[in-house]
């Protein structure tokens, strides 16, 4: 039995990631194959605006409850393992941004949706947490 | 944004921080004049385009440096909200923008601009951090 007792400020970060992030998910990826991709729905003007706004607030809701943990965490230790993973996945990501852009501006490399930055964060920001955490096992 | 640098590790900070946007610059339009005048294939492509990212990396390697030697806990709670404030800033932007570009059809942004809109939230999170504790 290896079971670890994680803070109060963790719990609240799962419950929070949980019934918050998670259903913001679903409802995306709902919008996102079952209306754009499976109905082709095309959303102009304000409603587009909407549409986008509401793509994106996983993301916002995700910023939120990080700050809120690192607020509540009283841990340094763990509050420090998230900051270094956060910087991980920033660097990664804008490195690999700006280098794309450049292929794609001298015509070198595909186009690339700007969209895909936000999966790009998060696939190196779970590396991240993954690879600090075995560095500190 | 450290109008008042006061310890060393801050000076260092801003030093280099000064140090890569000096850096990036002669490197972009470097690498945007030998893709236009070379015109540029193969490895020789991807290694030019490597260029300008490199002071990127390095400026958020002193960041990491600098956030685990500040003993001052205020200033480095401050700066990881600012940069928290700057990957929300540019995750929501480039995300919107994006999907209003199929929605939409609005203009193609590319994503050698994420970089700048970092740092421009960034930038606008200072003032909104530090209001918070005045």
């Amino acid at each position: 039995m290896n079971r670890r007792v994680g803070s109060p400020a963790k719990y609240r970060f799962e419950d929070r990631f949980l019934f918050f992030i998670v259903p913001l998910f679903v409802l995306d990826g709902v919008l996102g194959f079952w209306g754009f991709h499976y109905h082709h729905l095309h959303p102009a003007g304000a409603l587009a605006v909407v549409c986008a706004a509401l793509q994106s607030s996983p993301i916002i809701a995700f910023i939120v409850i990080i700050a809120l943990y690192l607020a509540e965490e009283n841990d340094e230790f763990q509050k420090s393992i998230l900051v270094q993973s956060m910087l991980w996945a920033i660097g990664v990501t804008l490195a690999v941004a700006t280098f794309c852009g450049s292929m794609e501006k001298y015509s070198q490399g595909p186009r690339v949706d700007i969209a895909s930055v936000q999966f790009l964060f998060f696939i190196v920001m779970i590396i991240a947490i993954g690879a600090n955490r075995w560095r500190y096992r | 944004m450290f109008c008042t640098t006061s310890s060393p590790e801050q000076r260092r900070w801003v030093r280099s921080c000064w140090m890569s946007a000096a850096i990036v610059v002669p490197l972009v339009i470097g690498a945007a004049l030998a893709f236009r005048l070379y015109h540029l294939h193969g490895v020789a492509a991807y290694a030019v385009a490597v260029l300008p990212t490199l002071p990127i990396l390095w400026v958020l390697a002193e960041l990491g440096r600098y956030l685990a030697v500040e003993k001052d806990e205020f200033q480095r709670n401050v700066l990881i909200q600012c940069v928290l404030g700057g990957t929300g800033g540019t995750l929501a932007t480039t995300t919107i923008w994006g999907y209003l570009e199929d929605f939409a059809r609005a203009p193609h942004l590319d994503l050698v601009y994420v970089y700048p809109i970092f740092w421009l939230f960034v930038l606008v999170s200072y003032p909104v951090v530090t209001l918070r504790y005045k």
